[in-house]
């Protein structure tokens, strides 16, 4: 279990070796054709040489109990379809699933014996607001965060670097607004509900219709966390200011509990403490997974705020000298080994449509979130307004 | 003639008011001492310079409306700051007279422990108690069919009683230090006069290690104005949540954090003036060395007297330390692969070795200003003192964000980019941040003590024919060393267990125990921090005793 210290330095040192050799050739490189990079893998990967380095089985990706096994047929970019990662790279990860994503990146590290990766974490926001701060003297190459408002408030500061068709093609429009970063998986706003207390039929469809459904006194929610300000931040945008400020107030009234995060408000909802919440459907999913037999089970409502499909998803910052390097490290993101690893490990929604979502989840092109821009989710100041004007914050 | 004369008077005159605003003629202060205090005060002071540039881009009506809308949350904080303030008064003071001057059994084993709770970070501290305590939570669960019910956690009462259990050991450990230099022959003295022992510590003990107290009173007071995670995880609304929440929120909310932040501070320099006048005032000195021999002896109390260091670590450490190994068990059922997240000693040895260059710093940071401030009755030594506590009270985020622009975007446009790599996410910059946010801790023990030093010793070695140097070296030194060192304990523990700071600041790979458990935290496995956080607190133990036993052993 316990890394060796000496062998690990000695990848390390390797690593720096095999790097001070690369700094020349990205120097080469990156002055004439920087964006170009991801069209030439002809000449930038020697057939042969690719297939023997970087072609991993789907099973060192797949992650395992019950939840993971019996997987559909997947499609998609493979990795040994992709240029070999060779190099540095500084990655800024905000969140990072609680070091599956420092996982996956030692998984890359492994297929690529020229590939180091640092990655630097911290919460979404303190990320974002670090780059911001730091403007154009970033160490960092890569933003990868788990809140597309995050990449977007970072972009909106000319940070970012426009990425290539080659980069965002595979991943729906709707995941990537515009080109200054692109979605690697997907979250849903769900309504967990317990199985003993309600069935699917009595949670609306309609998540408008929950402050006089007759359960919102017995719902949960956790106002603190960002992903219910940013289904906050949706619902604002789609239904309007009022719509939303009697929404909240009709929550409250019912007697909505309050809960410190969404992993609490599944927790409660399986003890029967709650007999439904507000949550991203993988909170309930993990909860299923530790306790296979807590009687929670997943809901969606249709079309609105309440059914939202937030995404973690990466850019490229345009201060990094590494451009090429750093927009491949994106697209192995995106290839189907690492789309599965996202799926069956943190139960996320793939973000391209070879990869199914995992423990019989409606597929996304099943679900019917709301026409939204995900870059608008940045926006949450007047949320936050909202939210304390209502007394909810 | 008088043309000339007068603008030499009025040099004269000003001069002579200089030299008494930086107290120039006081006994022991020198040129050097001033210019450093002053230096050093300026340096932990210059990351505000970057929140007054963020919070002036809020448009002004934007700004009164924030301020105008922050009423309630500002009666909120200064309720708990109070409340807690007291409670841990309450309970450091007698905790210090025990361990320091009765017969308890295991006294420099119940010394540390007591002092330990301290390393317990907030967040682990609270998530403990609202597991045990709150609704469907472990106790809870536990003694419902007794009929037993747990009172609510959420609010203004569990808010200050977890604060309370976790920031105690400020007031215990710096009153500890005032205690091991009283000189007991003081108190022999009250008792051959056949005073008892409460009214000997009313009249003579307490005017003394009043200093103390209140130095401690003050860090709890600030801890509990700045602290971001109780707050948030319990429940309660207060200034910090109010910014936890604007920094959150992209574009303004960066500035409007800002804004916040700085009425924080305003309240905090408040609050640190206010003190300052009941801080200050006793002078009156003491001039034995540090002891440890036990003045009174509690007979048959002895053992029983033991419940009350028992019941509290029960509550301040084995408790959350217990709630998060029964996470840990139920982790252990987890369906999925839980990978990535090994833990290695190496973290415990990072935090370690940056806390302890955190202490060092700060207390040959803190020594100048602690001793100008307490022998000297200026204004400029006032105001150096004072202006170390500001740091303390900057949400750790807030100042590591305004690190972050300075030594890296603002550092490379002045100097290039490779001064601002050199320094940006270094080590000696996360120090620095750290002496910052804990320089007061350390300023605030160790000032107390200086204060004690009566000054007719001081007078005396002179005489004797001693420089100044060597009179602080042999005589200041040894006398004031208790209250050093507890100031060193205090950063060393703070430093253990601060987040915010490091989490943004730290060198690219090197990971502490605190940076750690943030990360398995983040992604919800609240079971995986129960091995951090039992090495946290049994390191941090370790790591004390040299710090505590050196007070004591002379």
């Amino acid at each position: 279990m316990t890394e060796e210290p000496t062998s690990k330095r000695r990848r390390r040192l390797l690593a720096s070796i095999a790097s001070a050799g690369l700094v020349g050739i990205a120097g080469c490189g990156g002055s004439g054709t920087e964006t170009e990079g991801p069209g030439g893998d002809g000449t930038d990967t020697p057939a042969g040489g690719n297939e023997t380095i970087g072609d991993p089985e789907f099973s060192e990706f797949r992650g395992s109990g019950a939840l993971a096994e019996g997987r559909e047929e997947i499609s998609g970019t493979r990795i040994r379809d992709l240029p070999n990662l060779e190099g540095e790279l500084t990655i800024y990860l905000g969140g990072g699933e609680g070091g599956l994503y420092r996982d996956l990146i030692n998984k890359l590290e492994e297929i690529y014996p020229d590939f180091e990766a640092t990655p630097r974490a911290s919460g979404t926001a303190d990320a974002a607001n670090t780059l911001i701060g730091e403007g154009s003297a970033t160490p960092a190459d890569v933003f990868w965060s788990v809140d597309a408002g995050s990449l977007a408030a970072v972009a909106a500061e000319d940070l970012t670097t426009e990425l290539s068709s080659d980069v965002t093609d595979p991943v729906p429009d709707e995941f990537h607004p515009n080109s200054e970063w692109v979605g690697t998986a997907g979250r849903a706003r769900a309504i967990p509900y317990n199985t003993e207390a309600l069935d699917e039929s009595e949670v609306p469809d309609d998540v408008m219709a929950l402050p006089d459904s007759g359960i919102a006194g017995d719902m949960g929610w956790a106002p603190t966390y960002g992903a219910f300000q940013a289904f906050i931040t949706a619902m604002r945008l789609t239904e309007g200011e009022d719509a939303t400020r009697q929404w909240l107030q009709g929550m409250v009234d019912a007697g909505v509990t309050e809960y410190a995060n969404e992993f609490f408000v599944s927790n409660a909802v399986a003890d029967g403490e709650l007999q439904a919440g507000f949550a991203n459907h993988y909170y309930p999913l993990r909860v299923q997974a530790a306790r296979p037999n807590a009687p929670i089970d997943l809901a969606f409502t249709s079309g609105d705020a309440g059914a939202l499909i937030n995404v973690a998803g990466a850019a490229v910052l345009s201060a990094s000298p590494q451009q090429e390097l750093a927009a491949n490290f994106v697209r192995h993101l995106l290839s189907a080994e690492v789309q599965e690893y996202f799926a069956t490990r943190a139960y996320a929604y793939p973000m391209i449509p070879g990869v199914p979502p995992v423990g019989g989840l409606p597929r996304i092109d099943e679900l019917n979130p709301p026409e939204f821009d995900l870059a608008e989710l940045s926006n949450i100041g007047p949320t936050v307004d909202l939210m304390r004007e209502v007394g909810v914050l | 003639m008088g043309a000339v004369g007068e603008p030499a008077t009025d040099s004269a005159g000003v001069r002579q008011r200089l030299r008494r605003f930086l107290g120039l003629d006081d006994d022991g202060v020198s040129t050097p001492l001033v210019l450093l205090s002053g230096a050093i005060a300026a340096a932990v002071l210059s990351p505000l310079v970057w929140l007054l540039l963020r919070a002036s881009e809020v448009p002004t009506d934007e700004a009164l409306s924030l301020i105008g809308s922050s009423g309630d949350v500002f009666a909120n904080s200064l309720a708990l700051v109070a409340v807690v303030t007291t409670a841990s008064v309450l309970l450091g003071v007698p905790l210090a007279v025990l361990t320091v001057q009765t017969d308890l059994p295991f006294r420099r084993f119940w010394t540390v422990v007591i002092a330990l709770p301290l390393v317990i970070p907030s967040y682990v501290g609270a998530f403990a108690y609202i597991s045990a305590f709150g609704p469907d939570g472990a106790l809870a669960d536990a003694l419902a069919p007794f009929g037993v019910q747990i009172p609510e956690v959420y609010g203004l009462g569990g808010t200050a009683l977890v604060l309370t259990l976790f920031v105690y050991p400020y007031v215990f450990l710096t009153t500890r230090a005032a205690l091991l230099s009283f000189d007991e022959t003081q108190l022999e003295a009250a008792r051959t006069l056949n005073v008892g022992y409460l009214s000997a510590f009313r009249r003579v003990i307490l005017p003394q290690i009043l200093p103390a107290v209140t130095a401690g009173g003050l860090l709890v007071a600030l801890y509990a104005l700045s602290d971001f995670g109780t707050p948030s995880i319990m429940q309660y609304d207060v200034f910090t949540r109010m910014i936890y929440v604007e920094l959150n929120s992209f574009g303004d909310g960066r500035n409007n954090a800002t804004l916040l932040s700085l009425q924080l501070l305003t309240v905090t320099a408040v609050v640190v003036a206010l003190e300052s006048r009941i801080g200050s005032g006793e002078d009156s000195g003491y001039g034995a060395a540090s002891s440890s021999t036990a003045m009174i002896s509690l007979g048959r109390l002895r053992w029983p007297a033991m419940l009350l260091p028992v019941l509290v670590s029960t509550f301040t450490l084995a408790l959350p330390v217990g709630i998060l190994a029964m996470w840990f068990v139920r982790a252990e059922a987890l369906a999925y692969e839980v990978g990535g997240r090994a833990f290695e000693w190496g973290f415990a040895l990072n935090s370690v070795y940056v806390a302890a260059l955190a202490a060092a710093a700060t207390l040959t940071l803190a020594i100048p200003v602690a001793y100008y401030s307490g022998r000297s009755r200026a204004r400029f030594a006032w105001l150096a003192e004072r202006a170390t506590y500001l740091g303390y009270a900057m949400p750790g985020v807030v100042l590591a964000l305004a690190l972050v622009f300075f030594s890296s975007n603002q550092l490379a446009e002045w100097f290039g980019p490779g001064v601002a790599r050199a320094v940006y996410q270094s080590l000696p910059l996360l120090v620095f941040a750290y002496v910052v946010r804990f320089l007061p801790q350390a300023v605030g023990a160790s000032r107390s003590s200086v204060l004690g030093v009566d000054p007719a010793l001081l007078g005396a070695a002179r005489v004797l024919g001693e420089p100044p140097r060597r009179v602080f070296r042999r005589v200041t030194l040894p006398l004031i060393a208790p209250g050093v060192f507890a100031g060193a304990a205090l950063v060393f523990l703070t430093t253990m267990k601060e987040l915010d700071t490091t989490l943004i600041l730290h060198p690219t790979g090197f990971t502490t125990l605190v940076t750690y458990i943030w990360r398995v935290q983040e992604g919800g496995y609240y079971g995986r921090a129960a091995l951090p956080a039992l090495v946290l607190v049994v390191v941090s133990g370790l790591s004390m005793i040299p710090l505590l036993v050196q007070g004591r052993d002379k």
